[in-house]
């Protein structure tokens, strides 16, 4: 048996409210107001009350999926990542890199993050990057 | 401060009659709740006093109850002050915990911290560590009450208006247990609206705190509005201990009033 | 039971600035028609006298 206590950050918007995750046997089953954060002091959202909802929810993706006639079907990540490379191909060939932008996401690491703006700059050539912490 | 329980659940844990403590531990200037194991790692327990008494609890018997859910034949101490021994006795007898197999560790609050309380009795019973205090005057009661009906109104209009229906207070109280919440009742408080129905949902919430509020503060603490909320509460476990004899968290036998059919 | 919540919320909405006499309990069984009628005219007439409810006022502004 463990539970632990690990004092972060909300994922959610730029506010950057502390929190404490609570984690039994490595699942995380509640959130809690950090109370010595100058930040919040002790104060959440109805989004930072719920954080711990999210990740164990039963409605997460598990599996790529491609849009095919409208309808969102499973498929592999082979066949998804081909499609995403050749669709933004040949939009920037005919529309140009500036008409692609990208949002990255507080819910996701530094270095995701990093590497979609590289990403973003560098593949594709154009500055339309942006973050849901910005909001 | 702090040794007699550091002794205390020394002892509990190298007996082998715990198999945590569920208390505060303070890391890099943040306080925050702890299962201590090891009693190496009491070295790192707080009270939950940072810049002031009591200026960092948290709702522990809350996170005992998800604990010894999945453990229910462990046994647990906790840390307790006055308000988390009254938040025990109502949740054994609402069966949210086994009093067999939680061991109170009592911790006594300072008269500075009774009084912002307004603490009724700010000692538990079986009190381990910190002073046994006096009961402190409640003032911020008094001052409603000496409002006409008008004042009363117009005052709680606007504190409700802050309301941002975060949940805070339900979600950081160590009594509300609920699995269906009468608060995301459609019929009772409507969605879509902030703040929400006014004095309606509130209201809900009062009603739902007989027999049930221990009066410990998180959820004032806890509200990003400072609603006074407390005030509130106080006035429902005034009116509950007048009107229908019952004082929450005082006994272990007798039940909240809203919970027996019949007597009036 | 309904006694001791009426009697608890009546306190509670006089703390909150509402008059308690907006909310009335009566005892009335099926068979007793005429006393229903009579309960229930009385209080429309009652709450007449006391006047709109500011809540709801308040809503329209």
């Amino acid at each position: 048996m463990e539970f632990k206590t690990v004092l972060t950050t909300c994922p959610y918007c730029g506010c950057g409210c502390g929190m404490v995750l609570e984690v039994l046997d490595g699942k995380l089953v509640g959130a809690l107001p950090s109370k010595t954060s100058p930040v919040n002091e002790g104060k959440l959202c109805v989004k930072g009350w719920t954080v711990h909802e999210f990740v164990t929810s039963p409605k997460r993706l598990t599996k790529a999926m491609v849009r095919k006639d409208g309808t969102l079907e499973e498929s592999s990540w082979d066949e998804a990542l081909d499609m995403a490379a050749t669709r933004l191909k040949e939009i920037k060939e005919k529309h140009g890199a500036d008409s692609i932008g990208m949002f990255a996401s507080a819910k996701c690491t530094n270095e995701e993050n990093y590497l979609l703006q590289k990403f973003c700059r560098a593949a594709i050539g154009t500055n339309n990057i942006d973050h849901c912490a910005r909001l | 401060m702090g040794q007699k329980i550091r002794e205390y659940v020394q002892g509990l844990l190298s007996e082998g009659k715990i198999k945590g403590f569920l208390g505060l531990r303070q890391e890099h200037g943040h306080v925050m709740p702890h299962l201590f194991c090891d009693p190496g790692d009491l070295e790192h327990m707080s009270l939950g006093d940072k810049d002031g008494p009591g200026d960092a609890r948290y709702p522990l018997n809350q996170i005992l109850i998800r604990v010894a859910a999945v453990y229910p034949h462990d046994t647990f101490a906790v840390l307790v002050r006055g308000c988390d021994e009254r938040g025990l006795r109502e949740l054994f007898k609402w069966q949210q915990l086994n009093e067999e197999r939680v061991i109170p560790v009592g911790l006594g609050c300072p008269d500075e911290l009774a009084k912002a309380c307004e603490c009724e009795k700010p000692f538990p019973d079986c009190l381990v560590d910190g002073p046994q205090g006096e009961r402190a005057d409640s003032q911020k009661v008094a001052r409603i009450d000496g409002m006409d009906l008008e004042g009363r109104l117009a005052f709680w209009t606007a504190e409700f208006d802050r309301c941002i229906k975060c949940f805070g207070c339900r979600y950081v109280c160590p009594m509300c247990f609920c699995n269906e919440c009468s608060l995301e009742e459609e019929t009772l408080v409507g969605t879509g609206e902030i703040p929400p129905d006014n004095p309606t949902f509130h209201l809900v919430r009062a009603v739902h705190m007989v027999g049930r509020c221990i009066d410990c503060g998180l959820c004032e603490e806890a509200c990003p509005g400072d609603i006074p909320l407390r005030t509130l509460y106080k006035k429902v476990a005034d009116i509950v201990s007048e009107e229908l004899g019952y004082r929450t968290g005082y006994t272990v036998e007798e039940k909240s009033p809203f919970t027996i059919i019949g007597g009036s | 039971m309904a006694n001791k919540r009426m009697t608890f919320l009546q306190k509670l909405m006089e703390f909150c600035g509402m008059n308690p006499e907006r909310v009335r309990l009566r005892w009335v069984t099926s068979a007793e028609a005429s006393e229903f009628v009579h309960e229930i005219s009385q209080f429309v007439e009652d709450i007449r006298k006391i006047g709109p409810n500011p809540l709801k006022t308040k809503e329209a502004a």
